[in-house]
This record gives structure tokens, sequence and C-alpha cells, in this order.
């Protein structure tokens, strides 16, 4: 049967190790572009996001 | 309005007086037109650089751009100044939008299914998705709504007249709109954008340097800016997609404040996670902490179910196919040198 091991074979364990949760920052005002791009470079001119001018709401 | 009341199917149905423009981005060619002789069209600031160049289409013309050749020296986009008007077009594009003049944009028949919190909304309508955009320094009706199909082939977008009034040339896929089109597009199967600084080095090896906000791409991007033969695809947006079993990373018209942005692609041999640090150095990552830094720093459609499931696959792929590193870097050329090693050769 193929579940069974051979004898004399080392069944070689692999070393537990502890289960950890990592965390990784989410910025979903970044994620989901619902601000303007970045100040004054880039973004819909008519929400006032234009070159060189005040942006309402910085996003990424 | 709604795609039942105007449909949605002109794909055959175009009056002389179109002037489309067609861009593309990451291989993937979008056509804008209008039928509106009172709207004059025209793409803005770096996404000029990704216009489909023909001053005069004919049915033969294939709609490819001529790529860069690998090392050419990057001319920096001008993120000001007006929109050029675009008259070339594409036989057989992957995503036509048509633009036109709109009045009624009170009514609201479909489902919402996402708030961005600021500038727009989604709904679901008849199979349709309909974004709203709206700003608060302008009232509380959209400037612009844009119908898409179910497939992001097809679009119209409306434009509030009084809003865009002293515009002398419209780009109707104005940001977001047109980065939220192509996320929903690349997501159906096609690819992923990312949060990141993309170069080209000499060789043509493409390296990713992702993060968020202030985690260094500008900085990355500007120290790479003039280096010989480099091309630098984008300081801020990267769009990533497998193609005969190459994953290649493209530059993208959504540059940062480095303002750099290029139609190129390269073939990505390198991801690095952004970290600043006292010295140049690379840490290793587990394929699972890659796969979720990296979906940290997509853009994914969170509304769409099988998108997330495919855009999670495809990173997955990324993360066996190429090595990923947490970069800590001094902010100097040294980096450069450091990352311009032959480590991947």
């Amino acid at each position: 049967m193929s579940g069974r091991k051979k004898q004399g074979e080392r069944v070689q364990k692999k070393p537990y190790t502890k289960p950890e949760v990592k965390q990784v920052p989410l910025r979903p005002e970044e994620a989901v572009l619902g601000f303007c791009k970045n100040t004054g470079v880039y973004g819909p001119t008519i929400t006032g996001c234009k070159p060189l001018g005040n942006c309402s709401g910085i996003g990424s | 309005m709604s795609p039942g009341e105007q449909g949605i199917g002109y794909r055959s149905a175009l009056s002389p007086h179109c002037s489309p423009l067609s861009i593309r981005i990451a291989d993937i060619n979008i056509s804008i037109l209008t039928q509106d002789p009172e709207l004059r069209i025209g793409v803005e600031g770096a996404a000029k650089q990704f216009l489909t160049h023909s001053a005069a289409p004919s049915p033969a013309f294939d709609g490819r751009v001529k790529k860069p050749r690998s090392g050419s020296t990057l001319s920096k986009p001008k993120a000001s100044g007006r929109a050029v008007e675009g008259l070339a077009t594409q036989a057989n594009p992957d995503v036509m939008v048509q633009a036109r003049w709109g009045d009624d944009f009170k009514q609201c028949r479909g489902e919402k299914i996402f708030d961005s919190g600021a500038l727009w909304q989604l709904y679901s309508e008849n199979g349709f998705y309909l974004f709203r955009f709206i700003s608060q320094a302008l009232g509380s009706l959209p400037y612009k709504v844009a119908y898409f199909n179910g497939s992001f082939t097809e679009g119209k977008v409306f434009l509030q007249r009084s809003y865009f009034n002293d515009k002398p040339c419209i780009y109707p896929l104005e940001y977001p709109l047109d980065e939220l089109l192509f996320i929903n597009f690349l997501a159906l199967g096609r690819g992923v954008e990312v949060h990141a600084c993309g170069v080209m080095d000499s060789r043509g090896r493409g390296h990713l340097f992702v993060g968020q906000s202030t985690a260094g791409k500008t900085t990355i991007a500007k120290l790479w800016e003039y280096e010989p033969n480099s091309t630098v695809l984008s300081d801020d947006r990267i769009i990533l997609r497998k193609m005969d079993n190459t994953i290649w990373m493209y530059g993208t018209p959504w540059h940062g404040e480095a303002m750099l942005a290029s139609p190129s692609r390269a073939p990505l041999t390198a991801v690095y996670f952004l970290e600043k640090g006292q010295k140049n150095e690379l840490i290793s990552q587990k394929p699972v902490n890659s796969i979720g830094r990296l979906f940290a720093c997509s853009f994914p459609p969170f509304y769409n179910r099988d998108a997330l499931d495919f855009i999670l696959t495809f990173l997955e792929d990324v993360v066996k196919n190429v090595p990923c590193y947490e970069l800590r870097f001094t902010p100097d050329k040294r980096v450069v040198e450091f990352i311009k090693g032959d480590r991947f050769t």
C-alpha cells in the first residue's frame, strides 16, 4: 500500500512552527482611487487637482 | 439617461464628424470618440505619450504603436498645458468609449455597489456599470457619469456641460476614470496594476519597486532618471501582465510627483518592497508575505469577487516566477549600483 512506509525508513518530520499572523497595512484611500492622485500634479482638473493647483483631497 | 435609453452598441454607427482618438496602455487599445459636434475631445498630461499616432487613419492601420527601443532616453511628460487633440483611430480596439454632453444627471436607478468615499461611486444597472463622479467643490450632482458594459469593452461618458464649458478640449477619461477603466478591464483575467515605480535597466531587465505613498518610489525614480540607457516606466503606477509565459511590467500615464511615465515595457526580473534603511540590503521574503504585500499595493476592484480571485492567483504566479525582496535602502545613488549588480544574470 502506498500509504505505508517501508520498514526502517525514518519519517523526517518537519519541525513545528507556530503559525503567525502578519499584518499588511492597507491604505484604502489610495487603493480605491477616490481622491486626487497627489498634490497638484495629476488629477481631475475640474475638481481642482489641476497642475500646481489646490487639491481637494490627497489620495496617493 | 441610461444605457437602455441610449443603447451602447455604437460600434457600427459612427457619424462622419466623429473625431476619435486612441490610446494604448499595457498593450490595451482604447478608442475614444464623440458624435457630438460641440464636444472637442483630446488627451491631457502624460497620457499624450500613450496616444496612438496616426495622422491619417486608414483601414489598413492595425493600431499598433512603435515601442521605444530598449534603453531609449526618457522624455519627461508635462503635466500641464492644453490637451492634444488626437485623430488617430484603431481598426479593432479592445475598448471603445463614446463621449457626449449630458444634462440629466439627477436620476440614478441602479443599485449602489461601491462608494470610494470621495470622487466616485459605482452603481449596477441592468448589467451595466455606472460610475458617478461627484466633487464637493462643484456641488452634489455629478460632473461626469460613465456607463460600461459588464466586460468593460464598451462605454459611454456623459459630461455635465456647465462644469466643462470653459475648456476648449476635454479628455473624457480624465483621472480617475481612465485608471478605473483599466483596473476593471485588467481584472477580467488580463493583469494587475500595482502601486510601484518600475525601471528598465540598461540590460532590459525590469525592476519593480513596490510601496505605498512615502515609501520611496519617487526617490528611487529620480535616482534612476538619468541613469544611462535605463528607463523609468513610471514613478507610481505599473501594470503587470503575463504574456507568452513572461511577466511584463508596463509603464502607465498615472505618474507621481517625479512625473515620469513611459509607454515602454520590460520583463519583470525582480520585485522589491521598499523600506528605508541605514544601508542597502535585500531581505528575502516568504511567498505568502510577498503576495500580501503586493496585494496591499495593488488596485483591485473590491466589489468584484471573481476579479479579486484572479488578482490573488495572478500575484501568486508573479511570486512563484520572480524573486521578491524587501529592499532596505539609503536614498542616494549607491542603491542604483546595488540593484544593478549581477545577481539576476
